[in-house]
């Protein structure tokens, strides 16, 4: 029996074209994998202060050491690099099949460095690594990439790729793997400023673990507890079984914390034309699973474009449904799977480049901006589709827009930074800091900006905590970051714990690897890389003041939401204090020595 | 119930909990290119579904096609004797089904698992199910 880590690395110098193998040691293996493995790597080896767009920044592939093995809900690859959007420390997950093949060759990830003499793909065939010519697909949509690598490196290789967007450094630019995004940050830009355009892995190797009784029976004991959550109709996760990510649109709505038109409006009856439940209903409709995950959120949908002929998307998700759904005033079902396929194709983050365009629109409606031939208005078609494809291609109001929406509003000026809904340049995700005060602090302190993946989404929509009380989101916030970094390191799927205890997390890692972690010692391994990663972004120039929130967020909504209460900038900072003084900070949101100790780094 | 398997492929999520179920039962681990079961995707389209079809499969042409009679066929149970196989792949192209992969030199498909196939039993949404079950 062999454990289901192999405790190595591959580090592809793309200006040399040499690889070399890295063995994970004992102080990496301290970090157990995927998002721990490529933060230690990170800060060690890269200058906090380095152009993300340059040779000297390094990309980090890698998964856990629970991926690829017959474990639920692991099948998550992880990216870290330094986000040329937000300028922090980035890390970034796709789900899919990529993770176990990385697994099945061999290894538990790379490291990529430098910069490719010319457009290249990169193929890890067992472990074994080549470089191809990009020539052919250069100026190509992420599927024809990946179509273009499986002709070329046969089918059954899974392959990681950019778009368009992602070779002209589009600051939201990112990596997709067969529908399945490296959503957030920029890591396609990092791709695109080493010139790699796509990755192929092939792994023809089995996988075991150290403990094959044990691990069978916290496998089948985990596939029961998801299968059971899976069945119970209004159990999220059986919601998600049954029509996708997009479940939760209806209830978010009736809280009156749907962000709407911008940010402005926290209703929209016309949202429900837009949700899971309409596209389960209106649309072909076929679930589709990650590798070995008995959820299958992933909604395959078929429709007809307006100018004829079918398409076929699997999403939109959730957050999608927000970004350019009602984010946009767009309740047009087929215009916003027509959106999200324009995102896939340039390869761009539906979030941040939707909030981007909500952006762009607001700005119009002020007269700020113009394009020549587009309205600009809320709503409109042609202009979502076109503005999308302006900003993958950095033409006109596109190539403003194309460098965040921090950048696009410092820009044009006119007081638009106020309503410019990121946090460091990262676009807002689906959720309305206004009313919620638990997200607000967790967007606020994110070391990736605006994100959601940490925040205490499901205790304040559904009521377990008031949404509109600061008292005790603070505990709370560092508590969910922490575990939720820790299960990155596996790397667990986020909705993995909705329903599974975090005993079975060291509980599947022990039977696997032989790696035994208290739960303490767990979560604790979440806050380390939390404070490394805040040193790193120290190290980039953040300080308190980037921990903030957009004017909008401190001002009253429109429409149905108008009279609900929302967050005071006292609160913020009154959160803020209890929060930096939790994680043993000072009040400037900076580390203290005896917290580095404590923390041993 | 018959030998042989129902496929629903509408269900199919292609999750491939059939695949890792079938290589931990034949090969004690995780080893998707020696499963006996294969789950091709076909987006937009439904996949293939890669296994043996044993009563289903019009003939048995592998039975006709190999030449030191390894392989056989008892009431629809179509097996490969390993001991006997040489290793010729005369039966690979003939397979309609395109089940039977050549590993270590030799033909290997999916058995039935004596009567209770695991791809079955892991199987959450009822894609694959015995014959007739």
């Amino acid at each position: 029996m062999a454990s289901s880590a192999h405790d190595l690395l591959l580090r592809i110098d793309c200006t040399s074209k040499k690889v070399s193998t890295m063995k994970v040691d004992a102080a990496l293996k301290a970090y157990v994998g995927g998002m721990g493995y490529g933060t230690k790597i990170l800060v060690d080896e890269v200058d906090p202060a380095v152009d993300p767009l340059s040779p000297a920044n390094k990309l980090i592939l890698a998964v856990g050491p629970l991926t690829g093995t017959a474990a639920p809900m692991f099948a998550q690859s992880c990216i870290v690099t330094k986000s040329p959007l937000s300028g922090t420390i980035l890390n970034c997950y796709a789900g899919g099949f990529l993770g176990a093949e990385i697994k099945f060759a061999g290894i538990d990830g790379l490291i990529l460095e430098g910069q490719a003499p010319d457009w290249s793909l990169i193929l890890v065939d067992d472990g074994r690594v080549s470089f191809h010519d990009a020539g052919p697909v250069m100026g190509r949509g992420t599927s024809e990439t990946e179509a273009y690598m499986r002709a070329s490196f046969g089918r059954d290789v899974r392959t990681l790729s950019i778009g368009r967007a992602g070779e002209k450094l589009v600051a939201m630019a990112s990596v997709f793997t067969e529908t399945r995004t490296f959503g957030r940050g920029g890591a396609g830009a990092v791709l695109g400023s080493k010139r790699i355009k796509g990755m192929a892995f092939r792994g023809s190797k089995g996988l075991d673990v150290v403990d094959r009784v044990a691990f069978s029976a916290a496998v089948a004991k985990n596939l029961e507890i998801i299968r059971s959550a899976c069945a119970e109709q209004y159990n999220l996760l059986g919601m998600f079984s049954r029509v996708g990510t997009g479940a939760g649109v209806g209830l978010v709505n009736g809280k009156q914390v749907l962000a709407t038109k911008n940010h402005l409006l926290g209703t929209w009856a016309e949202a429900a034309k837009i949700d899971g439940f309409s596209y389960a209903k209106n649309f072909y409709t076929r679930p589709v699973a990650c590798y070995g995950c008995p959820v299958h959120c992933g909604m395959l949908h078929k429709f007809r474009k307006p100018e004829g002929g079918e398409s076929w998307l699997r999403g939109p998700e959730y957050e999608t449904m927000y970004s350019l759904g009602t984010a946009l005033l767009n309740a047009d079902p087929v215009t916003l799977a027509e959106a999200n396929q324009v995102c896939e194709e340039y390869g761009m983050d539906t979030l941040t480049t939707g909030v981007t365009v909500a952006l762009a629109f607001e700005m119009a409606e002020k007269g700020l901006v113009r394009e020549p031939g587009l309205s600009l208005a809320f709503g409109d078609r042609a202009s979502i589709l076109e503005l999308l494809r302006k900003i993958g291609e950095r033409e006109g109001l596109g190539g403003i827009l194309a460098d965040g929406p921090k950048k696009a509003a410092e820009r044009v000026g006119g007081g638009a930074l106020s309503y410019a809904m990121q946090i460091k340049n990262s676009g807002f995700a689906a959720w309305m800091p206004t009313r919620m005060k638990g997200v607000a602090l967790s967007f606020a302190t994110s070391n990736r900006g605006a994100c959601h993946k940490r925040a205490p989404i499901g205790a304040e929509i559904t009521g377990q905590v008031d949404m509109d009380s600061k008292v005790g989101k603070a505990e709370m916030v560092k508590g969910i970051q922490d575990l939720v970094n820790a299960s990155f390191t596996l790397v667990a799927c986020r909705f993995h714990e909705f329903v599974s205890p975090h005993s079975l997390y060291v509980e599947l890692l022990a039977a696997a690897t032989g790696q035994t972690l208290s739960l303490d010692e767990f979560a604790l391994l979440g806050e380390r890389i939390w404070n490394l990663e805040r040193l790193f972004n120290q190290g980039a120039g953040f300080t308190r003041s980037d921990d903030n929130l957009p004017d909008r967020c401190f001002e009253p909504m429109e429409g149905e939401a108008a009279g609900g209460p929302i967050i005071s900038r006292e609160d913020l900072s009154d959160m803020l204090d209890e929060y930096y003084a939790l994680r043993g900070w000072t009040s400037e949101g900076v580390p203290t020595k005896a917290t580095r100790e404590r923390l041993g780094i | 119930m018959g030998t042989g398997f129902d496929f629903d492929y509408e269900h199919c999520t292609e999750c491939q909990r059939c695949m890792i179920a079938c290589s931990v039962a034949k090969e004690g681990h995780v080893f998707l290119r020696r499963s006996r079961i294969s789950i091709v995707r076909g987006w937009p389209e439904l996949p293939e579904i890669r296994v043996c079809r044993f009563d289903d499969c019009a003939g048995h042409p592998c039975v006709e096609a190999c030449p030191v009679g390894a392989i056989t066929s008892e009431g629809g149970l179509v097996l490969i004797d390993a001991e006997t196989c040489t290793g010729c792949e005369a039966c690979v192209g003939v397979c309609p089904s395109t089940a039977i992969t050549m590993m270590e030199g030799i033909a290997q498909k999916c058995d039935f698992c004596g009567g209770a196939p695991e791809c079955v039993s892991a199987c959450g949404t009822l894609a694959i199910t015995r014959k007739g079950a």
